[in-house]
């Protein structure tokens, strides 16, 4: 039983690190672009939501997930519109990455500064501690809802680039930029959406880890990590892969922190490393 | 430059770093010597991505594997450090021709990832072994075999002479048939397979010797504070310092790192000595200074020294033939640069 409720809540956190790596998942589709950054975003959404919340007690954290959301989706906006678009043509496929990596270095330590060293959680009241039975198992309230909430914007996701006039141009600039320009698009306006798509994203995961777990000012590093795991072993830009190899990565760290309690994040890397040895293109991704 | 300057100028800097240590005091030979070694690092980084184009984020595992090699051979054989300091650059390049096997199966961002979670891989397995010092780390015991007063010079002279082999050895390496090889595999590699270079044996000895360099220079980093743990072995700081000291200073170039590793020192003690800021502000002002290179000088600060001044130190640039020289010379740079 107690082996059902650690896959369970494998799964639970793997819909969460899905969420983390879609949003990376969708500038590398298309942009090609990788952001450094994306973890010191995730940081930087749970450091406002405690400060908000702590600024605000009679405030319930999960009414800050639309304010963040939107907050998010204007940095990202910004972010592409002021530096990444500049560099965007260059054929350097190092340009983007050395620009977001000082970007990720200037506000890690502005964040350390700013907010200090110590380990912060977000608290989410009672509803941390709430537990439904669902067939026999206690599984949490919290978890439950978040990954109600990364389903949700999951979907909304694919709804969004598969159904609407927007998700046709992306998908059209994706393909091939300088044909859609030739047809009244603007890339630069449509990098600048998926920008602010892709971090509003982040901050959301971001926000929904730090109830989960303690962060600091360097914890952004871990998060880049999981969602460059995600990404990788989904596939690159493949949606549907990073859902699934999210979820894939929680189910094998839990199971794998049940078994040996000190061990960490090792069994998800060691997945990783198998899972792109035997795939090198991903689980999910076109074979080579 | 001639043969003769180069000579003299090569011989001059051997009798100035053989006799610092009787001139200047321990402090500045310990800045030096983590200068140098981070200076080797660099180069070794950028013989992977400047030439190689083998991009990786995990180069600090060997950093970390050089280091731990060496305080336990050294402890379980009972001898001074520097007679087991051979093995850290053998290990880490036996390590990486192992898997090196495995991991060239990867392209580009996937061989970049792969590489770091190799190096979290191999950390967390060092701080589960208990016999390594786990977590927590373990001190050089055997440093009672090492005479304190030469420990910061004897630091001193390897460093340098390390950081002269990264440079000097790349520098052969890159004029020699598998540095034009590797060129060419990096700058079209569907035309440099189409005339017979073997991309992988090539990228396989470029990996090899990065992985032996960056081990060896871990090695000689943490004989000197005589203490290795692995959340500072095998910190990713390491490999993000590589970076940006070759992207600063010009990727592909040998004189590059050289400029970024000034550069990176220099901001360093600036904000922290002179400016008296925590050492968080050097970061904030190191990244910043990162993305205005990216958005001003994006092939780096070296390239727009040399044009502007026409120096051309170390540069492994091969000119084609006369009779193919006859071509406009604009074009002719362009078809032989390197």
């Amino acid at each position: 039983m107690i082996w059902i409720e650690t896959i369970v809540n494998g799964i639970l956190v793997g819909g969460l690190y899905g969420l983390l790596g879609v949003g990376l998942a969708l500038i590398v589709g298309v942009m090609r672009v990788v952001n450094v950054s994306h973890g010191e975003f995730m940081v930087l959404s749970a450091f406002m939501g405690v400060s908000l919340a702590g600024t605000m007690p009679w405030l319930h954290p999960a009414a800050l997930l639309v304010p963040i959301l939107v907050i998010f989706f204007g940095l990202g906006y910004a972010l592409q519109a002021v530096l990444i678009n500049r560099i965007i043509t260059r054929p350097d496929p190092f340009a983007a990455i050395l620009l977001t990596f000082g970007l990720a270095v200037v506000m890690r330590n502005l964040m350390l500064e700013g907010f200090g060293a110590d380990p912060r959680t977000l608290t989410a009241g009672t509803l941390a501690q709430a537990s439904v039975p669902i067939l026999g198992l206690a599984i949490g309230v919290l978890p439950l809802l978040v990954l109600g909430v990364s389903v949700v914007l999951f979907v909304a996701l694919q709804l969004v680039l598969t159904r609407t006039r927007l998700g046709r141009i992306v998908r059209a600039t994706a393909d091939n930029r300088d044909v859609a320009r030739l047809m009244g698009v603007n890339p630069a306006h449509v990098y600048n959406i998926v920008m602010g798509l892709s971090l509003a994203l982040a901050s959301v995961a971001g926000l929904l880890l730090a109830i989960r777990s303690s962060f600091t000012a360097y914890t952004g590093v871990e998060r880049l990590l999981i969602a460059f795991e995600v990404v990788v072993l989904g596939g690159l830009g493949s949606f549907w892969g990073a859902m699934l190899g999210g979820i894939l990565l929680g189910v094998v760290q839990l199971v794998g922190l049940k078994f040996d309690p000190n061990a960490g994040p090792l069994y998800a890397h060691l997945l990783f490393f198998v899972g792109v040895l035997l795939r090198p293109n991903g689980l999910f991704g076109a074979r080579a | 430059m001639s043969r003769a300057r180069g000579w003299f100028a090569l011989s001059s800097l051997v009798v100035v770093t053989a006799a610092a240590p009787w001139v200047v005091g321990e402090g500045v030979q310990r800045l030096v010597s983590e200068c140098l070694l981070m200076l080797a690092m660099a180069e070794m980084w950028n013989l992977l991505a400047g030439y190689a184009g083998l991009v990786s984020m995990g180069q600090q595992v060997f950093v970390g594997l050089g280091a731990y090699c060496l305080f336990f051979s050294s402890m379980a054989m009972n001898v001074a450090p520097y007679w087991v300091l051979p093995l850290a650059p053998a290990v880490c390049g036996l390590v990486a021709a192992v898997i090196a096997l495995f991991l060239f199966r990867l392209r580009e961002a996937y061989f970049a990832i792969g590489m770091w979670v190799f190096s979290e891989i191999v950390s967390l397995v060092v701080s589960k072994s208990e016999w390594l010092g786990g977590e927590r780390g373990m001190g050089l015991r055997t440093a009672r075999l090492v005479d304190p007063h030469w420990l910061e010079p004897v630091t001193f002279w390897m460093s340098a002479a390390v950081a002269s082999g990264a440079v000097i050895g790349t520098y052969l390496l890159m004029r020699s048939r598998i540095g034009l090889a590797l060129m060419a595999v990096r700058d079209n590699d569907l035309a440099a397979t189409s005339i017979g270079v073997d991309v992988w044996r090539n990228r396989f000895i470029a990996f090899v010797i990065s992985a032996a360099g960056c081990g060896l220079a871990g090695a000689i980093s943490f004989n000197a504070t005589l203490y290795v743990a692995p959340g500072f072995a095998f910190d990713p700081n390491w490999v993000v310092a590589m970076m940006f000291i070759v992207l600063m200073g010009g990727i592909g170039t040998l004189e590059g790192p050289i400029l970024g590793t000034i550069i990176y020192f220099a901001l360093r003690e600036v904000v922290t000595d002179v400016l008296n800021l925590p050492a968080s502000w050097y970061l904030v002002a190191l990244g910043a200074v990162a993305m205005a290179a990216m958005l001003f000088a994006p092939a780096g600060l070296w390239p727009m020294v040399r044009d502007r001044f026409r120096i051309d130190w170390l540069s492994v640039r091969r000119w084609p033939p006369v009779s193919a020289r006859e071509v406009p010379p604009a074009e002719s740079q362009v078809s032989a640069s390197t």
